[in-house]
């Protein structure tokens, strides 16, 4: 197989050497891109330059240039810019001289070959076909002729407008681009007719010229009209008009009013609350056991007893609860209640007081965030003191509560409450 | 904490549980009076639908996501529509599995697979059918949920452009008010004149879909998508089935000429008898059989036939009844549909119609694209749907599908067009699988190559007319889908092979 391999390359290279003297230069190679010259056309210096001027060109006929160098000014309505090659090369031939007027983008102005190729012996197939010198003419014959560097028509159907692709390049136009050379540069000026701008197979062939240039535009055209409902021949049937008792015309719009105030992010929820019964609770258990228990231990145990089965909180439901109501299993096993994590704020003063020296004395408000998901953040701060609260009433029960909770939270003092007042002793007995 | 190093928690509950009146009384006296007062505060809606079926759900869930305050009102107790409950899901359920039967029955020998005794239990069938609906509809009533959309079970029909009244399907009443309103009540099947719907023995798709046994003779008036759907259902069940259409071809005027008669073919191998161009004079359900006066549009002689059941499948139309549309003077066009523009607003500006009661197909698939647009049309002030590049699907065997223009259409506009078609026989996965009826057309620009329609009939069409929809859509060339790599073996690769013979030659062929 080897050996088959090393036959053909061999003799690859003996017919290239047979062929035309520039072929020796660049060994076998005949496809369209590796073709010794290049056309160089006049660039776009900008979105909306659609022609220039040249003013002079500081390379000459045969000169070398590096990558970088400035090969030539170019006059434009705006400035005079200098156009730098991208790569090494070699001047062949300047089509369009220093004070060229009016050079429409894309045309032809040079004819460059690679560096060190001898002018001479090079064949520049851009100057065969007559006529070369005016690149504005017989674009069609040459787009026939496939091989030709210059497969590119001097007429473009262009607008001369850029229109960047910013997709990648459909598969149909990325194979014509590279089957016909044409660079990215030109690629955007091609007019595109596909939806949201993308070029289209068609655009490239009506650029290219073998198909008429009209035709991407016109199918677009049919497309657009049949991506939209036909509402045009609408015959509206004879209305049966009842009489209208039409009691006020003008619904009044949503007003600011019913919005309801927005809540602070944290609110307090407040309960009056009677330690009357738990006094004398204490004081029994101490009358008869010897034992004094302490109001936070009340308090404690109430609020252990009002934390379970609360009504869910205001966080919204998960995905499981929000199917079992759909299948109707929450009215089978009643969901919705949930423990709750509320410490009571037992307090003999009025609210206003309490606000202040919760100003005054920062809370820990911004629980931790592990604990947060850990699931212990306690939503409340915890009872601290609870002195000087008086033993009839003027008390209060308050939690504070994320926005939202203020029912969950309402539910678990009342059954604070309840218990603190009513029936106490069941606490500690 | 203190008290549980003194007493256990357990003690101090259950010391109240067992004469517990206090607390267990107190939390929903409390949780009751707040939901109330919860509920009557929040009456106007930025979005009320009328209708939860697909057009009416996706916006809901639509406008749910986008913030808007929803109500979506439904009378049929359960969500999805005709789509869900009577019409594309039970109908693919039936479908898969008689399909399934069928095979079992007939197909099973020459694939080297002997079964006994095979036996239709109707009642499971009909059961599985049910199983897949209710999965469903529950799914989007979760989804509505999810989405925080109210969900309002009742009839609604306007008192004025701004309010709504609900007659709740549990009983009592409720007037909701919204800033916008969107009219999504959808269509019902089209009865026929001079034959009385029973829903035993006349039926619609619906009652086609729940016969309680399989009908010994069964009449499909109209050779639509949906007759010949069910007329297959009730043939691969052992019904002997003839279906009627006054058109010359089956399928619909959207579909293909040349895939509605190899369709036709294909379906008439399986059993079902064609009388096309053939007009249903009248009927007479008196007698043990219902007698059906036919006569052929065309030169024919008039004749009679009989038929157990009677499938009346001759199309379907906008459905407003009991919508109080009268109430507020909104515009019905000729055929009843709601008049819109193309921002689907109807005369009053907020409020909005889209899906089947309005003007297009009358797909599932459709409305839901108006609907995720008419609800961007209110938060954002833009929607688009490409009604050129919605996909038509008839799913018997093989399956039918199509996106785009057909031949016959651009024939009759004058615009020219290249043909490329790839059979599967020629497909190496259909053969394996000795499922190989059927074909792949595509239909493109004969100057840039742009596709212009597909059309396909064969095993699994439905879910391969995805590609070309997005070809489309993308205005693709049928060289772009030609040299894009397509898996091996697959049915798909005889729509790459398609493309190929569009814009130059196929390879396996």
């Amino acid at each position: 197989m080897a050996s088959l391999a090393t036959a053909c390359r061999l003799s690859a290279r003996l017919i290239a050497r047979r062929g035309p003297a520039d072929a020796s230069i660049r060994g076998f190679t005949t496809s369209t891109r590796c073709l010794v010259t290049q056309n160089f056309t006049m660039p776009a210096l900008s979105p909306t330059m659609t022609e220039g001027n040249i003013a002079t060109w500081k390379v000459k006929e045969g000169e070398s240039f590096a990558a970088g160098d400035v090969l030539l000014e170019i006059e434009t309505d705006k400035a005079t810019m200098d156009v730098e090659a991208q790569e090494d090369g070699m001047v062949a031939k300047i089509i369009a001289g220093d004070n060229s007027k009016a050079v429409q983008v894309g045309t032809r102005i040079a004819v460059i070959a690679e560096p060190g190729d001898d002018l001479s012996s090079l064949e520049i197939p851009a100057e065969e076909p007559a006529g070369q010198q005016q690149p504005q003419s017989s674009s069609k014959e040459e787009t026939k002729s496939e091989s030709s560097p210059e497969g590119k028509p001097a007429s473009l159907p262009s607008d001369g407008k850029k229109h960047e692709q910013k997709y990648p390049l459909l598969p149909s136009v990325q194979h014509l681009v590279h089957l016909h050379n044409i660079d990215p540069e030109t690629v955007s000026r091609i007019p595109p007719t596909g939806p949201q701008g993308r070029l289209l197979k068609g655009d490239v062939l009506a650029y290219l010229g073998t198909i008429n240039a009209a035709t991407p535009a016109t199918i677009t055209e049919r497309f657009t009209k049949l991506s939209h409902l036909d509402l045009s021949n609408i015959k509206v049937a004879a209305a049966k008009v009842k009489a209208e008792t039409k009691a006020e015309a003008a619904p009044t719009p949503a007003a600011a009013a019913e919005q309801p105030p927005t809540p602070e992010p944290d609110s307090e929820v407040v309960v009056p609350l009677s330690l009357a019964k738990v006094a004398e609770t204490q004081r029994r258990i101490q009358d008869t056991l010897g034992v004094y228990l302490p109001l936070a231990t009340f308090v404690a145990r109430a609020a252990e007893f009002a934390n379970d089965d609360l009504p869910p909180s205001a966080r919204p439901p998960t995905a499981d609860e929000l199917f079992n109501q759909v299948l109707g299993l929450d009215k089978l096993q009643p969901r919705g209640t949930s423990r709750g994590f509320y410490l009571p704020q037992v307090d003999a003063l009025p609210q206003s007081a309490i606000r202040a020296a919760a100003a005054a004395a920062p809370r820990s408000k911004s629980a931790d965030l592990i604990d947060i998901l850990a699931g212990t953040a306690k939503k409340t701060k915890p009872a601290s003191a609870v002195t000087g609260l008086s033993q009839n009433d003027t008390n209060v029960v308050s939690v504070t509560v994320p926005k939202g909770d203020e029912k969950r939270a309402r539910v678990f003092l009342e059954r604070v409450k309840v218990i603190l007042e009513q029936e106490p002793a069941r606490l500690v007995l | 904490m203190l008290c549980n190093r003194l007493l256990p928690r357990s003690t101090a509950r259950s010391a109240f549980r067992n004469p517990s009146s206090l607390p267990v009384v107190v939390a929903p006296t409390q949780l009751s009076r707040w939901r109330r007062t919860y509920a009557s505060a929040s009456e106007e809606k930025d979005l009320i639908i009328i209708g939860g079926g697909v057009a009416g759900y996706v916006a809901a869930i639509k406008a749910g996501q986008e913030g808007f305050k929803v109500a979506c009102i439904e009378k049929r107790g359960t969500l999805g529509g005709t789509c869900l409950n009577v019409g594309c899901i039970p109908s693919k359920a039936l479908l898969n599995n008689s399909h399934i039967y069928h095979m079992i029955k007939h197909d099973t020998k020459n694939r080297g697979i002997d079964v006994g005794d095979v036996s239709l239990n109707l009642q499971q069938f009909m059961k599985a059918k049910d199983t897949a609906v209710t999965g469903l509809t529950k799914g989007v009533e979760f989804l509505l949920k999810k989405n925080g959309v109210e969900y309002i079970k009742g009839t609604g029909s306007f008192i004025n452009e701004h309010e709504i009244k609900v007659d709740l399907n549990e009983g009592g009443e409720r007037t909701v008010k919204g800033k916008n309103i969107l009219i999504a009540t959808g269509s019902e099947a089209t009865p026929f004149p001079g034959l009385e719907i029973d829903e035993k023995r006349v039926v619609t798709s619906t009652g086609a879909l729940s016969l309680d046994k399989v009908p010994e003779s069964l009449v499909v008036i109209g050779g639509g998508i949906i007759g010949l759907e069910m007329g297959s259902v009730w043939s691969r069940l052992g019904s002997k089935v003839t279906v009627v259409e006054f058109l010359d071809q089956i399928g619909g005027p959207g579909m293909d000429s040349e895939v509605s008669k190899a369709a036709q073919k294909l379906l008439k191998k399986q059993g079902i008898n064609f009388k096309l161009s053939t007009k249903v004079v009248g009927g007479d359900t008196s007698g043990d059989k219902i007698k059906l006066d036919i006569d052929a549009a065309k030169g024919g002689k008039p004749e009679t036939i009989e038929a157990e059941t009677v499938l009346v499948a001759i199309g379907r139309r906008p459905y407003t009844q009991g919508l109080g549309l009268e109430n507020i003077g909104m515009e019905l066009d000729e055929r009843g549909r709601v008049i819109i523009d193309s921002e689907y607003r109807t005369k009053f500006p907020h409020i909005r119609c889209v899906g089947d009661v309005t003007f297009g197909p009358m797909l599932a698939h459709k409305a839901e694209e108006e609907a995720v647009a008419v609800v961007e049309y209110m938060k954002k002030g833009y929607g688009h749907v490409n009604y050129g590049c919605i996909p038509s699907v008839m799913y018997t065997h093989p399956e039918v599908a199509w996106v785009g223009q057909s031949e016959q259409d651009l024939k009759s506009q004058n615009i020219p067009y290249r043909v490329g078609n790839f059979p599967f026989s020629a497909n190496s996965r259909a053969k394996t699988n000795l499922d190989s009826d059927g074909f792949v057309k595509m239909l493109a620009d004969p100057e840039t190559d742009r596709l212009l329609g597909v059309h396909i009939i064969g095993p699994n069409a439905g879910e391969m007319i995805a590609e070309a929809t997005l070809a489309l859509e993308y205005g693709a060339s049928t060289e772009d889908i030609a040299r894009t790599c397509h898996a091996h073996p697959t049915l798909a690769e005889a729509f790459k092979e398609a493309a190929m013979a569009t814009h130059s030659l196929p390879i396996h062929m």
